[in-house]
């Protein structure tokens, strides 16, 4: 449904912001792709929904290529990117007919559509206020429902729940996997390793406009490992002693400056039991020891394989 | 034609609320100042001040207007809202000609606040019927050529640094005064020194009030509406494509 081959984008002749993406997603499913600011995200939408031309390499985004017809795509997509692309003069019903007059509707063909969007969405409580009065999470929905007046065959969604609380971000979350559940394929990008592992079917992690890796979550969780044991004692002095038990573990590191240690735990539990049997037999005194889940930068060091970044 | 519709429907709902105040009082207060200031210090022989300066009233508002069109134009560029449009399939005309047929009602309606305000002093449209709606058809006209001008620098400035602070219209200021005063819209020709005399009595300012004048009172020079109505249609011709390549070019 989505297919890049080599696609690469520089601006102004020197600055490059992609380089050699290639990816494709498969109808009906739903791809993340992963990355820091500025790592490409967003001009990999830009070109895939017409608004950048690639500088090299093809795009093909529901069987039309970008490049050559443009028209085509337009017409098969939906997208919101990062800020809510609405009129804030208008309420919230008059934005989803707005949009809904634009996608070619008759305005009482439209008034149904918005009427069966605010639904929907849970939205009829504010339909008809401002937009401009309106929470972030509250935009977002309905740019969400905006970009859906005609059903697209592909929907992109910018960093979706940047910036929403912890309900939105659910709520977008569902609405989300209901499209997916309706045959709308998604591609999404985000900050966000938990979102993308809740969300999509597969991950694409781009780092300063390439492509370092590809997969499903559980086959990039396995090569990122699953977790980190961590370890901090009382005394600092202790660490080095520490460290010493534990060294033969994979992935551990000693940090002086944190006063930790850690291991990776690629048996949960059953790692930090071994860690903890090892420390108690020093006879050391513990602050802390946890298991934490992997950051992004962790991550992103792991996919790299340097530490550099 | 739906999306056509939609789109200035929505220019009308959320854009002329702000412009509405600015197309009616422009013209009162430019007219006041320009009739107060002037219409004992510039001899128009038998005509009357009022219906002497009142075209170029006329004119100055739509270069007023043409000038928040600017920075709107920059503005629907920039916002993301206008980049959704830009995902949407439609005609790069589409925008373009919603925007264009709002200036025009804007016009519109500065137009009809400028006679009103010109009737209160003694302004007068005695030249018919026939006369009168080619007096408004010319200033629409003229309205519209600017508007696409406005619009082709507002998109095209618009990634620029002043197309994001929304100031050029305060730069465009200066050559729209100056062509606003060196014409003969507000005094006759003799007025200025010899050395100007081409200038101010063929460029569009003067020529365009000098038609309009012509409808308002049914005298009208032949040369003067041929050299009106080719100033009107060339710029349209130049700045309509352009308008248009502008759209095309950002997409």
């Amino acid at each position: 449904m989505i297919e890049l081959d080599g696609v690469a984008k520089t601006f102004d002749r020197t600055v490059c912001a992609l380089q050699d993406v290639s990816f494709s997603v498969s109808a009906g499913s739903v791809c993340a792709v992963l990355g820091h600011n500025g790592a490409g995200k967003t001009t990999t939408i830009k070109i895939l929904a017409t608004l950048l031309r690639p500088t090299s390499g093809k795009a093909i985004v529901a069987g039309y290529d970008v490049v050559q017809q443009p028209a085509q795509v337009r017409a098969s997509i939906g997208i919101t990117g990062q800020l809510a692309a609405l009129d804030e003069e208008l309420t919230g019903r008059e934005n989803l007919v707005l949009f809904s007059r634009l996608r070619g509707m008759r305005r009482k063909d439209a008034q149904r559509r918005a009427d069966a969007l605010i639904d929907e969405f849970d939205m009829s409580h504010a339909a008809d206020r401002r937009v401009a009065n309106y929470s972030v999470g509250m935009q977002r929905r309905i740019d969400i429902a905006a970009a859906l007046v005609i059903p697209p065959k592909v929907l992109f969604l910018d960093e979706p729940t940047t910036g929403l609380d912890p309900r939105s971000r659910r709520a977008v979350w569902d609405t989300v996997s209901s499209l997916s559940a309706q045959g709308v394929t998604v591609l999404l990008t985000t900050q966000y390793l938990e979102e993308a592992d809740v969300l999509s079917d597969s991950i694409v992690v781009i780092d300063h406009g390439r492509v370092i890796a590809r997969g499903t979550a559980d086959d990039l969780k396995h090569r990122v490992g699953f977790s980190y044991c961590t370890v901090s004692p009382v005394n600092p002095s202790d660490l080095s002693e520490i460290f010493a038990v534990v060294a033969h573990l994979e992935g551990a590191e000693a940090d002086y400056e944190a006063n930790t240690v850690s291991v990776l735990a690629p048996n949960g539990v059953a790692t930090l039991s071994e860690v903890f049997r090892r420390v108690d037999q020093l006879g050391v005194e513990l602050a802390d020891i946890s298991l934490r889940k992997p950051s992004l930068d962790e991550a992103f060091l792991h996919l790299t394989g340097s530490t550099t970044t | 034609m739906t999306a056509l519709a939609a789109l200035t429907e929505r220019m009308i709902l959320t854009t002329l609320r702000d412009d509405l105040p600015f197309a009616i009082l422009a013209p009162i207060g430019n007219f006041l100042i320009f009739n107060l200031a002037l219409r004992n210090l510039i001899d128009t022989g038998q005509m009357s001040y009022p219906q002497y300066v009142l075209p170029v009233v006329i004119i100055q508002v739509i270069f007023l207007g043409a000038l928040i069109t600017v920075d709107r134009a920059a503005r629907d560029q920039l916002s993301e809202f206008g980049v959704r449009l830009r995902t949407l399939p439609l005609s790069a005309m589409t925008p373009l000609t919603a925007r264009m047929l709002y200036c025009l009602l804007r016009g519109a309606v500065a137009l009809v606040a400028s006679i009103a305000v010109g009737y209160a002093f003694g302004f007068r449209m005695t030249g018919g019927l026939l006369c009168a709606a080619a007096f408004a058809v010319l200033a629409l006209t003229f309205t519209l050529a600017l508007s696409l001008a406005a619009d082709a620098v507002g998109t095209g400035i618009a990634g620029a640094q002043i197309g994001r602070d929304g100031t050029a219209s305060q730069l465009l200021l200066v050559p729209q005064m100056l062509l606003v005063m060196l014409s003969t819209g507000m005094a006759p020709v003799t007025s200025f020194p010899d050395w100007l005399h081409p200038f101010v009595q063929y460029q569009p300012v003067s020529q365009v009030t000098e038609a309009l004048r012509g409808f308002a009172n049914g005298h009208l020079e032949v040369g003067n509406l041929l050299i009106s109505l080719a100033w009107c249609l060339g710029l349209l011709a130049v700045l309509g494509p352009i308008a248009v390549r502008m759209q095309r070019r950002t997409r």
